[in-house]
């Protein structure tokens, strides 16, 4: 017997074998916790690095690992596969946009205010922390940065077109998205070219967010195909459609980057963080753009939260890091430096924020008009399905453009194609 | 490996008993050496696809709440018309892009065969440039090729005198672009695997037929496809395979809708509309439900496919 005895063992430990080539530890993954370092994930294009290394020029004992995993919804991906069952960041930055899915399961997350986060929710917007508190009053995220909401035009282009250039004109324009319309329609008569980049995402997107109530209502019903504001924003997005104003270039495509630095439409919506997309994409447009206030004159797109995964190794350091980053303080020094819109209410007044101004954008005194967009928001439900609701629309808004779904037959087909995405 | 008969009287029990261990160890020993294949696809292979038909019963939210639904899954997968389309589009972008895939490659290994070219390495070698590019660098940069706007195509249609074509927005065209990808990346590979079977059919032949006055044409028609009968049967079977799970192309190359491949799904493939529905959505139980959908056409495909090899090899060619 002692031969097939080996056979076997041979057999066992060739599975031994595989099972722990299968399951080595993933880099980075010590048993031993240090108390002096956290694990940090973050998406692109918000410059955490900058943060982290304002972090660690204070306390040069404490090291953070960060890595920027990815766009916003990659970001979402890998913590969802890691809160299933992987190692777990002591730290995350969640988008705005993501935390309601993340909010299905609260008990995913530490709650802040064990760590202290109590002290702190006064600090900001009510609309935004009310957005990472649950009902029973846990807060798993702290507000990073929200976007707020302006117009960025090309002041060339409306020279070229005779309209005025000067931002508080500019501004003075448009106080409705009506008066809006008509500018472009002035826009396009006189120069035969598109006056904005499209409609779904810089009409479609703004105005909906403008509204006292969005896709669901007071009750934390589903309300999108009853509620008449978003049925309005709708049919605006249309009527500027039909006006012939739009380039109909989708937004994030390679059409839309190289547009901007071509002039190939004079206005696109921009919440604060889509200033730096502007400068990434269209480097050499600088000091061509400038900024004005949004028909309405406020509303918000945007904006991130730092959680704290419950599974997390060190939740100490991360939470220092929060409490220290992310106070009224250390927001206004982060806006000051890399243009994040504070969530703190308490230093839209600061002189510093309302003398901060962008050289890329004819010296707007961008701190001045992102926050005052924000200030007087009516704070509205958002739900789980909110994302795809949006996104839902707004796709077939963007197939409007393209010509693939008739004006008139928009709305039944967005129903239609939101209540499939809704079901499944 | 029968153990040896024993034919020595004088066997006493022990060494009958190590006779026996000897056999049994024989008989085993195989077993022992093909171990690691196996072990290997019932951990990563077998263990995934049986979970997943597991999943596939419940709701499940991967961080949340997971409840058992039974097939209600599947009942919403049949009344839901992102899936069909999510089919059809798989379908089409299939065809697309392997029927002109293999033509093209058949011809091309009939002329590397049979053309004396100079630097004919180069040339093979160059067959498998577009293999061994990533998939990713590849999407992008054909995605900038069809811009509507900007697009390299479009300018030499708008130096022609025509419109310019939004490839992405519509259905045939996003189709197109799609499979002009597919068919980039896969028509070398396929190329030299006809070229490597050529190479096995004796030039006589060709020359007999040249002798009795068979061109190009005939030649290719009454040898070369004939010979290459086998190896057609298995690059079929392989772009099916693969054409049913297209993944990166439709992800990458239509940035308008994130993981729907454009406003109107119109080239969301079935692997997509998965990968959409689990890690976009959270929804694991449908995306499992798709998952099944899934394995389950490649089954019915894979068996048609076997129907017509067999057929096609008892055809006497």
């Amino acid at each position: 017997m002692k031969r097939v005895v080996t056979t076997a063992t041979a057999v066992a430990a060739a599975a031994a074998m595989i099972l722990t080539a299968g399951c080595t530890p993933g880099s980075g993954g010590s048993g031993s916790s240090d108390p002096n370092t956290f694990e940090f994930w973050s998406f692109t294009g918000i410059n955490q690095q900058a943060s982290v290394d304002a972090y660690t020029r204070d306390r040069p004992d404490i090291e953070v690992k960060l890595t920027e995993v990815g766009d916003t919804s990659e970001t979402a991906q890998a913590l969802t596969a890691a809160l299933a069952g992987g190692k777990v960041p002591d730290l995350v930055l969640i988008q705005g946009d993501d935390m309601p899915k993340f909010m299905q399961a609260p008990e995913n997350f530490v709650d802040l205010t064990t760590l202290g986060a109590d002290q702190m929710t006064g600090d900001y917007l009510d609309w935004v922390i009310s957005q990472s508190t649950t009902e029973d009053g846990r807060v798993i995220g702290i507000p990073t940065d929200v976007g707020g909401m302006a117009i960025a035009y090309r002041t060339d282009l409306f020279a070229a077109a005779g309209l005025p250039t000067d931002r508080d004109e500019v501004s003075e324009l448009w106080p409705t998205w009506d008066a809006f319309l008509e500018v472009g329609k002035q826009y396009v008569a006189g120069t035969g070219k598109p006056f904005l980049d499209n409609t779904p995402t810089s009409i479609f997107f703004q105005a909906v967010n403008q509204g006292s109530e969005r896709y669901y209502d007071e009750n934390r019903e589903l309300s999108y195909d009853k509620n008449p504001q978003v049925k309005e924003a709708f049919d605006l997005t249309l009527r500027m459609y039909e006006a012939g104003i739009s380039g109909r270039i989708a937004s994030w495509t390679p059409g839309w980057t190289a547009g901007m630095s071509k002039g190939d439409f004079a206005v696109m919506s921009a919440p604060s963080w889509m200033l730096n997309a502007i400068k990434t994409n269209a480097p050499d447009s600088a000091g061509k753009w400038d900024v004005a206030t949004i028909p309405g004159g406020s509303g918000n797109w945007g904006g991130s939260y730092l959680a704290i995964p419950a599974r997390a190794e060190n939740p100490a350091a991360a939470w220092d890091y929060i409490a220290t980053m992310q106070s009224p303080e250390g927001q206004l020094a982060h806006f000051l430096e890399h243009g994040a819109l504070p969530t703190t209410p308490s230093v839209y007044t600061d002189p510093q924020l309302l003398a901060k101004t962008d050289p890329f954008f004819s010296d707007a005194p961008i701190g001045q008009i992102y926050t005052e967009s924000v200030v007087n928001i009516e704070p509205f439900y958002i739900g789980p399905d909110d994302a795809t609701i949006g996104s839902e629309l707004l796709n077939t808004l963007t197939s409007v453009e393209q010509g693939q779904v008739e004006p008139d037959e928009a709305w039944d087909t967005a129903l239609t194609n939101v209540r499939n995405a809704l079901r499944g | 490996m029968l153990s040896p008969a024993t034919d020595r009287r004088t066997a006493g029990r022990p060494a009958r008993s190590h006779q026996i261990q000897q056999g049994v160890r024989e008989r085993l020993a195989p077993y022992a050496y093909i171990a690691p294949f196996f072990l290997l696809f019932f951990i990563f292979g077998l263990f995934p696809l049986l979970f997943t038909f597991y999943i596939a019963l419940f709701d499940w939210n991967p961080i949340g709440e997971r409840s058992y639904v039974g097939l209600k899954n599947f009942s919403d997968l049949v009344d839901d018309p992102r899936f069909w389309g999510a089919l059809r589009n798989t379908f089409s972008i299939w065809v697309l892009s392997t029927v002109p895939q293999l033509l093209i490659a058949l011809g091309m290994a009939h002329v590397l065969n049979h053309v004396r070219l100079r630097a004919a390495t180069l040339f093979r070698m160059s067959m498998l440039v577009p293999y061994v590019t990533s998939v990713a660098a590849t999407t992008i940069v054909f995605a900038q090729l069809f811009d509507r706007d900007y697009g390299m195509l479009n300018w030499l249609l708008g130096l022609l005198g025509f419109e310019h074509i939004d490839f992405t927005a519509s259905l045939w065209g996003s189709h197109l672009m799609i499979a002009v990808m597919v068919a980039w990346r896969w028509t070398g590979y396929n190329t030299l695997l006809y070229l490597a079977s050529l190479q096995a059919v004796p030039r006589d032949l060709y020359e007999a037929a040249a002798v009795d006055g068979a061109n190009g044409w005939k030649q290719f028609r009454h040898i070369t496809v004939p010979s290459l009968r086998p190896i057609i049967v298995f690059t079929v079977i392989t772009s099916t395979i693969g054409g049913l799970q297209i993944f990166t192309e439709p992800l990458l190359a239509n940035p308008v809708g994130g993981l729907t491949c454009g406003a109107a799904r119109q080239c969301q493939t079935l692997t997509l509309f998965l990968y959409e529905q689990a890690f976009g959505r959270f929804h694991f139980g449908y995306g499992a439900a798709i998952g099944v959908a899934l394995f389950v056409l490649v089954v019915i495909i894979s068996a048609i496919n076997y129907l017509l090899v067999t057929r096609i090899r008892s055809e006497r060619p």
